[in-house]
Protein backbone atom coordinates (compact mmCIF):
# COMPACT_ATOMS: atom_id res chain seq x y z
CA UNK A 1 0.00 0.00 0.00
CA UNK A 2 2.50 2.45 0.85
CA UNK A 3 4.33 1.74 -2.52
CA UNK A 4 0.91 2.39 -4.20
CA UNK A 5 0.77 5.84 -2.20
CA UNK A 6 4.30 6.22 -2.99
CA UNK A 7 3.53 5.95 -6.95
CA UNK A 8 0.34 7.92 -6.51
CA UNK A 9 2.71 11.02 -5.28
CA UNK A 10 4.87 10.56 -7.77
CA UNK A 11 2.00 10.32 -11.04
CA UNK A 12 0.94 13.88 -9.42
CA UNK A 13 4.29 15.50 -8.87
CA UNK A 14 5.14 14.80 -12.42
CA UNK A 15 2.00 16.45 -13.68
CA UNK A 16 2.53 19.21 -11.47
CA UNK A 17 6.63 19.60 -12.72
CA UNK A 18 4.79 18.78 -16.01
CA UNK A 19 2.17 21.68 -15.69
CA UNK A 20 4.71 24.08 -14.16
CA UNK A 21 7.38 23.74 -16.83
CA UNK A 22 4.82 24.04 -19.72
CA UNK A 23 3.05 27.13 -18.12
CA UNK A 24 6.51 28.76 -17.71
CA UNK A 25 7.43 28.29 -21.20
CA UNK A 26 3.84 29.59 -21.68
CA UNK A 27 4.48 32.59 -19.81
CA UNK A 28 7.84 33.27 -21.83
CA UNK A 29 6.16 32.92 -25.53
CA UNK A 30 3.37 35.29 -23.94
CA UNK A 31 5.59 37.99 -22.72
CA UNK A 32 6.96 37.92 -26.19
CA UNK A 33 3.27 38.68 -27.80
CA UNK A 34 2.38 41.15 -25.29
CA UNK A 35 6.28 43.37 -26.10
CA UNK A 36 4.89 42.81 -29.86
CA UNK A 37 2.25 44.37 -29.27
CA UNK A 38 3.66 47.46 -27.36
CA UNK A 39 6.51 47.20 -30.01
CA UNK A 40 3.46 47.87 -32.78
CA UNK A 41 1.95 50.29 -30.35
CA UNK A 42 5.65 52.63 -30.33
CA UNK A 43 6.38 52.25 -34.20
CA UNK A 44 2.58 53.55 -34.82
CA UNK A 45 3.18 56.50 -32.19
CA UNK A 46 6.10 57.17 -34.30
CA UNK A 47 4.23 57.23 -37.76
CA UNK A 48 1.43 59.36 -35.64
CA UNK A 49 4.10 62.03 -34.80
CA UNK A 50 5.25 61.96 -38.37
CA UNK A 51 2.27 62.03 -39.82
CA UNK A 52 1.34 64.87 -37.95
CA UNK A 53 4.23 66.94 -38.37
CA UNK A 54 5.07 66.12 -41.95
CA UNK A 55 1.40 67.29 -42.36
CA UNK A 56 1.77 70.75 -41.12
CA UNK A 57 5.10 70.88 -42.71
CA UNK A 58 3.28 70.53 -46.18
CA UNK A 59 0.56 72.92 -45.03
CA UNK A 60 2.89 75.75 -44.14
CA UNK A 61 5.31 74.90 -47.27
CA UNK A 62 2.26 75.22 -49.66
CA UNK A 63 1.14 78.97 -47.60
CA UNK A 64 4.67 79.98 -47.74
CA UNK A 65 4.73 79.42 -51.76
CA UNK A 66 1.20 80.53 -51.96
CA UNK A 67 2.65 83.98 -50.32
CA UNK A 68 5.62 84.70 -52.38
CA UNK A 69 3.54 83.62 -55.62
CA UNK A 70 1.04 86.39 -54.50
CA UNK A 71 4.23 89.07 -53.29
CA UNK A 72 5.72 88.19 -57.18
CA UNK A 73 2.37 88.22 -58.80
CA UNK A 74 1.52 91.98 -56.98
CA UNK A 75 5.50 93.14 -57.90
CA UNK A 76 5.29 92.02 -61.23
CA UNK A 77 1.88 93.67 -62.08
CA UNK A 78 3.82 96.79 -60.41
CA UNK A 79 6.67 97.00 -62.60
CA UNK A 80 4.34 96.05 -65.66
CA UNK A 81 1.94 99.18 -64.36
CA UNK A 82 4.84 101.54 -64.12
CA UNK A 83 6.77 99.56 -67.23
CA UNK A 84 3.83 101.13 -69.35
CA UNK A 85 3.27 104.68 -68.04
CA UNK A 86 6.95 105.67 -68.91
CA UNK A 87 4.88 105.60 -72.23
CA UNK A 88 3.75 108.63 -70.76
CA UNK A 89 6.68 110.31 -69.98
CA UNK A 90 7.67 111.47 -73.52
CA UNK A 91 11.67 112.48 -71.89
CA UNK A 92 12.22 108.85 -70.65
CA UNK A 93 10.18 106.72 -73.65
CA UNK A 94 11.68 108.71 -76.88
CA UNK A 95 14.82 107.84 -76.02
CA UNK A 96 13.81 103.87 -75.36
CA UNK A 97 11.58 104.06 -78.34
CA UNK A 98 14.54 104.95 -80.64
CA UNK A 99 16.35 102.47 -79.00
CA UNK A 100 13.82 99.41 -79.91
CA UNK A 101 12.84 100.48 -82.96
CA UNK A 102 16.92 100.75 -84.38
CA UNK A 103 16.92 97.53 -82.75
CA UNK A 104 14.33 95.96 -84.59
CA UNK A 105 15.76 97.74 -88.24
CA UNK A 106 19.02 96.20 -87.64
CA UNK A 107 17.80 92.97 -86.12
CA UNK A 108 15.74 92.83 -90.01
CA UNK A 109 18.45 93.27 -92.31
CA UNK A 110 16.91 94.32 -94.86
CA UNK A 111 17.40 97.54 -96.93
CA UNK A 112 13.48 99.12 -96.14
CA UNK A 113 11.55 98.36 -92.88
CA UNK A 114 8.16 99.47 -92.17
CA UNK A 115 7.70 100.37 -88.41
CA UNK A 116 4.14 100.14 -86.72
CA UNK A 117 3.22 102.16 -83.81
CA UNK A 118 0.21 102.62 -81.26
CA UNK A 119 -2.48 105.14 -82.21
CA UNK A 120 -1.25 107.54 -79.10
CA UNK A 121 2.47 107.47 -80.59
CA UNK A 122 1.30 108.38 -83.88
CA UNK A 123 -1.03 111.08 -82.89
CA UNK A 124 1.84 112.40 -80.18
CA UNK A 125 5.54 112.23 -81.24
CA UNK A 126 6.95 114.26 -83.70
CA UNK A 127 8.01 111.20 -86.54
CA UNK A 128 10.12 113.22 -88.46
CA UNK A 129 12.35 113.69 -85.24
CA UNK A 130 11.72 109.79 -84.35
CA UNK A 131 13.05 108.67 -87.96
CA UNK A 132 16.53 111.05 -87.70
CA UNK A 133 17.14 109.99 -84.01
CA UNK A 134 16.43 106.17 -85.14
CA UNK A 135 18.37 106.91 -88.18
CA UNK A 136 21.51 108.03 -85.68
CA UNK A 137 21.16 104.74 -83.99
CA UNK A 138 21.04 102.22 -87.08
CA UNK A 139 24.56 100.47 -87.84
CA UNK A 140 23.41 100.07 -91.33
CA UNK A 141 21.92 102.32 -94.07
CA UNK A 142 17.75 101.45 -93.84
CA UNK A 143 15.10 103.01 -95.61
CA UNK A 144 12.40 103.48 -92.91
CA UNK A 145 8.70 103.64 -94.02
CA UNK A 146 6.35 104.69 -91.06
CA UNK A 147 2.92 102.68 -90.93
CA UNK A 148 -0.10 104.54 -90.63
CA UNK A 149 -2.26 101.62 -89.44
CA UNK A 150 -1.84 101.84 -85.73
CA UNK A 151 -1.62 98.84 -83.61
CA UNK A 152 -2.78 97.72 -80.34
CA UNK A 153 -0.17 98.00 -77.65
CA UNK A 154 0.70 99.89 -75.06
CA UNK A 155 4.16 101.59 -76.59
CA UNK A 156 7.23 100.30 -78.59
CA UNK A 157 6.80 99.21 -82.33
CA UNK A 158 6.06 96.73 -84.74
CA UNK A 159 9.27 96.64 -87.40
CA UNK A 160 8.19 94.54 -90.49
CA UNK A 161 9.44 94.11 -94.07
CA UNK A 162 7.66 95.82 -96.51
CA UNK A 163 5.70 92.66 -97.66
CA UNK A 164 4.57 91.93 -93.96
CA UNK A 165 5.80 88.74 -93.72
CA UNK A 166 9.14 89.32 -91.66
CA UNK A 167 8.80 90.78 -88.38
CA UNK A 168 10.19 92.07 -85.34
CA UNK A 169 8.00 92.95 -82.45
CA UNK A 170 9.51 95.42 -79.84
CA UNK A 171 6.30 96.28 -78.52
CA UNK A 172 6.32 97.17 -74.76
CA UNK A 173 3.91 94.70 -74.65
CA UNK A 174 5.59 91.84 -75.97
CA UNK A 175 8.90 93.23 -74.48
CA UNK A 176 7.84 92.31 -70.93
CA UNK A 177 5.93 89.08 -71.31
CA UNK A 178 9.31 88.28 -72.91
CA UNK A 179 11.34 89.53 -69.63
CA UNK A 180 9.06 87.64 -67.52
CA UNK A 181 10.52 84.50 -66.52
CA UNK A 182 13.61 86.80 -65.77
CA UNK A 183 11.61 89.37 -64.07
CA UNK A 184 10.31 86.45 -61.82
CA UNK A 185 13.92 85.23 -60.52
CA UNK A 186 15.10 88.14 -59.74
CA UNK A 187 12.00 89.65 -58.17
CA UNK A 188 12.73 86.47 -56.11
CA UNK A 189 16.49 87.12 -55.31
CA UNK A 190 15.41 90.38 -54.50
CA UNK A 191 12.50 90.15 -52.56
CA UNK A 192 12.96 86.45 -50.32
CA UNK A 193 17.23 86.48 -50.84
CA UNK A 194 19.61 86.23 -47.73
CA UNK B 1 -5.61 -16.95 9.46
CA UNK B 2 -6.85 -19.65 6.45
CA UNK B 3 -5.49 -19.52 3.14
CA UNK B 4 -8.46 -18.18 1.91
CA UNK B 5 -8.26 -15.11 4.12
CA UNK B 6 -5.46 -14.21 3.75
CA UNK B 7 -5.60 -14.38 -0.45
CA UNK B 8 -9.07 -12.37 0.53
CA UNK B 9 -6.47 -10.02 1.95
CA UNK B 10 -4.44 -9.55 -0.48
CA UNK B 11 -7.09 -8.91 -3.27
CA UNK B 12 -8.43 -6.47 -1.06
CA UNK B 13 -4.96 -4.63 -0.86
CA UNK B 14 -4.27 -4.86 -4.73
CA UNK B 15 -7.76 -3.43 -5.13
CA UNK B 16 -6.99 -0.56 -2.77
CA UNK B 17 -3.81 0.37 -4.19
CA UNK B 18 -5.38 0.15 -7.91
CA UNK B 19 -7.70 2.65 -6.36
CA UNK B 20 -5.31 4.77 -5.05
CA UNK B 21 -3.15 4.47 -8.39
CA UNK B 22 -6.37 5.50 -10.73
CA UNK B 23 -7.47 8.30 -8.20
CA UNK B 24 -3.70 9.73 -8.72
CA UNK B 25 -4.23 9.47 -12.33
CA UNK B 26 -7.07 11.53 -12.30
CA UNK B 27 -5.49 14.30 -10.42
CA UNK B 28 -2.30 14.27 -12.65
CA UNK B 29 -4.86 14.30 -15.69
CA UNK B 30 -6.94 17.09 -14.01
CA UNK B 31 -3.82 19.00 -13.16
CA UNK B 32 -2.91 18.98 -17.13
CA UNK B 33 -6.26 19.80 -18.01
CA UNK B 34 -6.37 22.89 -15.68
CA UNK B 35 -2.74 24.16 -17.57
CA UNK B 36 -4.98 24.89 -20.92
CA UNK B 37 -7.24 27.40 -18.81
CA UNK B 38 -3.99 29.30 -16.99
CA UNK B 39 -2.41 29.70 -20.02
CA UNK B 40 -5.41 31.39 -21.74
CA UNK B 41 -5.98 33.38 -18.36
CA UNK B 42 -2.70 34.21 -18.26
CA UNK B 43 -2.18 35.16 -21.61
CA UNK B 44 -5.62 37.12 -21.47
CA UNK B 45 -3.95 39.19 -18.45
CA UNK B 46 -0.72 39.72 -20.08
CA UNK B 47 -2.44 40.99 -23.79
CA UNK B 48 -5.12 43.00 -21.61
CA UNK B 49 -2.34 44.80 -19.69
CA UNK B 50 0.19 45.69 -23.17
CA UNK B 51 -3.53 46.78 -25.12
CA UNK B 52 -4.15 49.52 -22.23
CA UNK B 53 -0.41 50.27 -22.60
CA UNK B 54 -0.03 50.47 -26.05
CA UNK B 55 -3.48 52.44 -25.90
CA UNK B 56 -1.49 55.21 -24.04
CA UNK B 57 1.16 54.88 -26.39
CA UNK B 58 -0.69 56.10 -28.88
CA UNK B 59 -2.90 58.19 -26.87
CA UNK B 60 0.51 59.98 -25.88
CA UNK B 61 1.46 60.07 -29.40
CA UNK B 62 -1.45 62.00 -30.47
CA UNK B 63 -0.78 64.55 -27.95
CA UNK B 64 2.78 64.93 -28.00
CA UNK B 65 2.75 64.93 -32.21
CA UNK B 66 -0.02 67.69 -31.55
CA UNK B 67 2.27 69.40 -29.82
CA UNK B 68 5.20 69.09 -31.96
CA UNK B 69 3.08 70.24 -35.31
CA UNK B 70 1.61 73.27 -32.99
CA UNK B 71 5.56 74.29 -32.28
CA UNK B 72 6.70 74.16 -35.93
CA UNK B 73 3.44 75.82 -36.94
CA UNK B 74 4.04 78.39 -34.88
CA UNK B 75 7.89 78.84 -36.02
CA UNK B 76 6.83 78.20 -39.69
CA UNK B 77 3.94 81.24 -39.35
CA UNK B 78 6.46 83.58 -37.57
CA UNK B 79 8.84 83.26 -40.83
CA UNK B 80 6.41 83.51 -42.91
CA UNK B 81 5.41 86.76 -40.97
CA UNK B 82 9.33 87.50 -41.03
CA UNK B 83 9.39 86.42 -45.59
CA UNK B 84 6.17 88.95 -45.33
CA UNK B 85 7.73 92.10 -43.78
CA UNK B 86 11.16 91.45 -45.94
CA UNK B 87 9.28 91.59 -48.90
CA UNK B 88 7.31 95.02 -48.13
CA UNK B 89 10.82 96.38 -47.21
CA UNK B 90 11.92 95.28 -50.23
CA UNK B 91 9.39 96.00 -52.56
CA UNK B 92 10.17 99.26 -53.94
CA UNK B 93 14.02 98.05 -55.08
CA UNK B 94 12.83 95.18 -56.67
CA UNK B 95 10.31 97.23 -58.54
CA UNK B 96 13.02 99.51 -59.55
CA UNK B 97 14.99 96.68 -60.37
CA UNK B 98 12.65 95.23 -62.76
CA UNK B 99 11.97 98.51 -64.30
CA UNK B 100 15.74 98.86 -65.09
CA UNK B 101 15.97 95.28 -66.45
CA UNK B 102 12.95 96.28 -68.98
CA UNK B 103 14.06 99.28 -70.16
CA UNK B 104 17.75 98.53 -70.44
CA UNK B 105 18.66 98.07 -74.27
Amino acid sequence: MAAANEKAQSIINAAELETQKALEDAKSHLSREAEEVIRNAQAEAEAIRRRQISEVKHKMKLREQQDKNRILSDVLEETRKRFFEIASQEDKYQPFLVELIAHGVDALRLDTAVVHLCARDLNNLDIGRLHREVAKKLKQQVTIEWSKDPIDTHGGALIASTDGKTRIVNTLDQRFEALEPKLLIEAGKTLFGD
Amino acid sequence: MSGIETVRVIVEAEREAAKILEDAENKASEIRKRLESLIEERRSQLLQSARKEAAGILKNAESEGEVEAERHASRSRERLHQLNRQAASRRAAAVEKLLSIVTES
